[in-house]
């Protein structure tokens, strides 16, 4: 089939939509069309499911449970996705009717409302990512908030244990599942298809599919608190057998993780991709900026991994609605869920945090006017922490009454992770020894991170000690240690990739004063909610509880004040993001003289990125190196072009 | 310049260690220490806590170091030392950790292996969890079962933990050691308590509604004190049906939420024991034949203004014996109070 494409307009003013008219408005890809269709498709799927337990004879008719699973949590998502016009190309190829030429009518952004549609630009959906996430993260932020105003005395004040279990549980899912991982994967959408050279990701259209598949997530796990029964209350773990007998809200947690985990391999895939095969001329791996080191290793163990927690939680699902018996029941086995749940969510542990790492090296090198000490060992490190990290996810299992002598092995390896992880830390810290240090806000956050980090990690090490984790696991100590690596580590991260390349994502300039104040704030309040709560876990006081022994009263108190003020500080990066976006300043290409490539263009960057493929011609962070080029763009011939490599790699002109 | 630096660098480690160890020794950070196992978790972990305040003393300093020496002034646009690594420093910082790090496993390994073997002849008990209680029972003992656990000092017991339910855990802070109660199979527990004293029992796990309320005590007794408990129990158990009754009646925490006029109790949270009779008419049965039922099977029948799934449903671990003769102690004293 041939078609002609017609740019009849300038792509980058913006092309030229023809409004639709009539039933035209129905039918045209969008909102309207995504709510007939999810209640179309919601329709169709209780349909299927009435239908059959009617031809079945079975009763009851209506069972609601596996009417919402089918209707509401499968198919009318797929509805909504259909309706916005996700798989609009797709769906007209496979029935051999004429596609569409590629007008690039859904690339780029030129009026807020294309960050409502199915775009397929990935500096779109990467601002589609990080404002999505962000909104989970306050959503998150305010359970959190709930959950410490029940914890500031002893006994039960606010809530019952229902609500209490939903309101924990759905915290650490949406920070996990909704906000951590999924923002990285945003920042890195955005960054890294600049940063290697290439005009976009190598799907396009499975990019934006992938992000459209983390609001329902998200939904999902939020409208788990209006099921009759209560939210899914066996923390973001859903140990079995718990989950499986516990209130139906658990079926919202079960299905949810499908859509969030779909969302993350589809984009891992899309990284890997592009990663390998989009990479500009010169190029080469270990000329790489570190973020793209750590996007890689992170896909890698995203596409390895993810598959298992599908797995696991469709197994409690199938436990619950079709009586199966994978962990409960006769030949249930309880234990088998963890070993599944942990094969994931402990390499999980590490797609939280390599991404930071990158963004770390990135900022501290820029910041530090210094090239990253030991970058190669940088880089070994990483696919170092992502083999190890497959070894290791037993050690979150050393109570759990698994073969008592797999404690060993799995505590070895996982004091072997410190070796790559301190190497990583030491090196920053060479990074920063004889540097230039530029105090901006991306660097008070790095240099957070690095600090925080240290803790996270040490506390870490008691953890992997079998004897001191037989004690302290599954009490506030567990607590401490997992928002000091989630929070002081991969939050602290996040936040310095946002402000990092706010001007480069925006165009404007963020308030910088605002932002110093939103670091110190986040910084002491962080400080002083968590560290406390090492002292009262070593002391016994268990996790997951709204009411406790009366001797952890007054720190818990402290520590419920201590929150309050930590969650207030992120009402200033909200104000300031949100004035910063609409009045900021207009920001230079470059404001942190970065030598990586995605600060060689405008900001905002053009619609395809470069108007030619940039030649590259050394390594990312040459700072301080006299007349160090990493990258020649628009034509221009290179002065110095590194000889062994990148000679006879034609510059496109 | 150079040998300046690296004098005020160790200057600063040095203070700042000596701040980070005032914290270690002067709060106390580990619980009341009461049995063997936790005595060699505690070396574990002072030991590691002394590598740890060296590795932080050493990173921030570094840190502290840098932040102060190397901040560019306003208007300096300049870049930084182009160094790019350096081979010794980067081997030395591969070589040390993974050094340190072999010395907390292998203290870990002897601790742990040393911890998971008993000393002389262990006492056994059977431990059952349900939502939301514990269960202790004595095989050595005549199958003596209690909610309290009672141990002698100084003698290894062997706890042998199961879950009727959900997952639950085992958890002593004083005795330092956790187990999981599986639904799938045993699971093993060894203790030496060394300090007569009463302890918190708490369930660590995650099981549901009222895992925050699932709470018992160890109560730690002096040998003597021990043998005399059992040997009283076992008379009791062994004496006139009335003795017997009692004895488990106290033994299972009966009275923690059950008004029972003959056993001297008064509490509220469950429904007065003294009326059994008219409940029983109530739920239209027998009274032996409800009176077992509400034990093994609380909620089969509610009375009015009390909920469900509020009885632990623990009882049906009883021994026959024992149960029958609760169920006789509950049937003559409530009738004996009409």
């Amino acid at each position: 089939m041939t078609t002609t494409v017609e740019h009849e307009h300038d792509l980058h003013a913006g092309p030229v939509r023809r409004p639709p008219s009539g039933w035209g408005y129905l039918r045209a890809p969008g909102w309207i069309r995504a709510t007939w269709m999810t209640a179309l498709f919601g329709l169709l799927g209780a349909a299927l499911v009435v239908g059959i337990r009617a031809l079945g004879g079975w009763d009851p008719l209506w069972d609601w449970r596996p009417l919402v699973t089918v209707g509401v949590l499968t198919t009318a998502p797929l509805g909504f996705l259909a309706g916005l016009g996700a798989f609009d190309y797709w769906v007209r190829w496979a029935i051999g009717s004429p596609t569409e030429p590629e007008d690039h009518s859904s690339h780029g952004a030129y009026s807020w409302r294309d960050y409502f549609r199915v775009n397929t630009d990935h500096k779109v959906i990467g601002i589609q990512y990080v404002a999505t996430t962000i909104v989970f993260f306050l959503a998150g932020g305010m359970l959190a908030m709930l959950v410490r105003a029940e914890l500031a005395r002893p006994g039960t004040q606010f809530f019952d244990s229902q609500t209490y279990n939903g309101l924990f549980s759905v915290h650490a899912s949406l920070m996990i599942f909704l906000f951590v991982i999924p923002a990285f994967a945003g920042l890195a959408n955005y960054v890294i298809p600049l940063m290697i050279g290439a005009p976009d990701m190598a799907f396009p259209r499975l990019n934006a599919l992938s992000y459209w598949l983390l609001p329902i997530a998200g939904l999902m796990m939020l409208g788990s608190f209006f099921v009759p029964g209560g939210a899914f209350g066996a923390g973001w773990t859903g140990y079995a057998p718990l989950s499986v007998v516990g209130s139906d809200g658990n079926i919202f947690f079960n299905m949810g993780v499908q859509w969030a985990g779909a969302s993350s391999i589809m984009t891992a895939l899309n990284f890997l991709v592009t990663i390998i095969t989009m990479r500009a001329p010169g190029m080469t791996f270990w000329r790489m900026p570190l973020l793209v080191w750590a996007n890689f290793t992170t896909s890698l163990l995203v596409v390895i991994a993810t598959p298992f927690i599908a797995g696991s939680q469709f197994f409690v699902l199938f436990d619950r609605l079709m009586h199966t018996n994978f962990f409960v029941g006769d030949g249930g086995y309880d234990l088998g869920y963890q070993h599944i749940f942990w094969f994931y969510s402990h390499p999980a542990v590490y797609i939280m945090m390599l991404p930071g790492f990158g963004i770390a090296s990135e900022v501290i090198s820029v910041m530090a006017r210094k090239p990253i000490f030991g970058y190669r060992l940088m880089a070994l490190s990483l696919m170092a922490i992502l083999v190890l990290g497959f070894s290791v996810w037993a050690h979150h299992m050393f109570v759990s009454g698994m073969a008592s002598w797999l404690r060993v092995p799995m505590m070895v390896t996982t004091l072997l992770i410190a070796i790559p992880t301190g190497i990583k830390v030491f090196s920053w810290l060479a990074t920063l020894w004889e540097g230039k240090l530029n105090f901006s806000t991306p660097m008070l956050w790095a240099l957070g991170f690095v600090s925080m980090f240290v803790i996270g990690g040490l506390s870490g090490i008691y953890l992997g000690a079998v004897p001191i984790d037989i004690h302290v696991s599954d009490t506030y100590f567990v607590v401490a240690h997992i928002h000091y690596v989630l929070l002081g580590g991969s939050l602290f991260t996040i936040f310095a990739g946002i402000y990092y390349w706010f001007p480069k994502m925006t165009g404007r300039q963020y308030n910088e004063r605002l932002g110093k104040i939103h670091f110190w704030l986040t910084f002491v309040g962080f400080n002083l909610t968590f560290f406390p709560m090492h002292l009262i876990g070593v002391q016994g006081m268990p996790r997951r509880v709204a009411d406790y022994s009366p001797q952890f009263g007054d720190w818990n108190l402290f520590i419920s004040i201590s929150s309050f003020g930590l969650g207030a500080s992120f009402i200033i990066f909200v104000y300031n993001m949100i004035v910063s976006w609409s009045r900021g300043p207009a920001a230079e290409g470059n404001p942190w003289r970065s030598m990586t490539l995605e600060w060689q263009v405008s900001s905002p960057p053009p619609v395809f990125n470069f108007d030619e493929i940039p030649q590259v011609v050394g390594n990312p962070y040459e700072y301080g190196v006299p007349g160090a080029r990493h990258a020649v763009l628009n034509g221009e011939r290179a002065a110095v072009v590194s000889p062994e490599r990148a000679t006879d790699v034609e510059v496109r002109a | 310049m150079r040998r300046g630096a690296i004098l005020q660098l160790v200057l600063l480690s040095a203070v700042i260690g000596a701040a980070v160890t005032a914290v270690a020794i002067f709060i106390g950070w580990l619980p009341e220490q009461a049995s063997k196992e936790r005595e060699r978790i505690d070396f574990v972990f002072w030991f590691t806590t002394a590598i740890c305040i060296a590795i932080f003393a050493l990173v921030a300093s570094v840190m502290l170091y840098c932040v102060w020496k190397f901040r560019a002034r306003p208007d300096d646009d300049s870049d930084g030392a182009p160094i790019h690594g350096h081979t010794g420093l980067e081997i030395a910082w591969t070589a040390v950790p993974t050094i340190l790090v072999t010395g907390i496993a292998i203290v870990s390994t002897v601790a742990l292996a040393q911890n998971e073997r008993p000393t002389g002849d262990p006492l056994r008990v059977e431990v059952t969890a349900r939502q939301f209680a514990w269960s202790f029972k004595y095989p050595e003992h005549g199958d003596l079962t209690t909610t309290i656990l009672r141990l002698p000092v100084d003698r290894s017991v062997e706890l042998r933990i199961r879950a009727l339910d959900v997952i639950h855990s085992f958890f002593v802070p004083e005795f330092g050691q956790k187990q999981d109660a599986l639904t799938s199979g045993e699971t093993k527990l060894i203790i030496t308590p060394t300090k007569v004293g009463q302890y918190p029992i708490i369930c660590s796990e995650l099981c549901g509604l009222g895992h925050a309320f699932m709470r018992s005590r160890v109560e730690v007794l002096p040998p003597s004190a021990f043998a005399a408990w059992v040997a009283e129990q076992r008379r009791a158990l062994g004496g006139s049906p009335e003795q017997a009754g009692k004895a488990v009646f106290t033994e299972n925490g009966c009275g923690g939420c059950h008004t029972f006029e003959p056993a001297g109790t008064k509490a509220e949270v469950g429904p007065s024991l003294d009326e059994l009779s008219a409940q029983a008419r109530g739920a239209d049965q027998p009274l032996e034949e409800f009176v077992r039922e509400s034990i093994v099977e609380p909620d089969a029948y509610v009375e009015q203004g009390f909920s469900k799934e509020l009885m632990p449903e623990t009882y049906d671990q009883l021994p026959d014996e024992q149960l029958d003769a609760l169920v006789q102690y509950l049937v003559r004293g409530s009738e004996g109070g009409r």
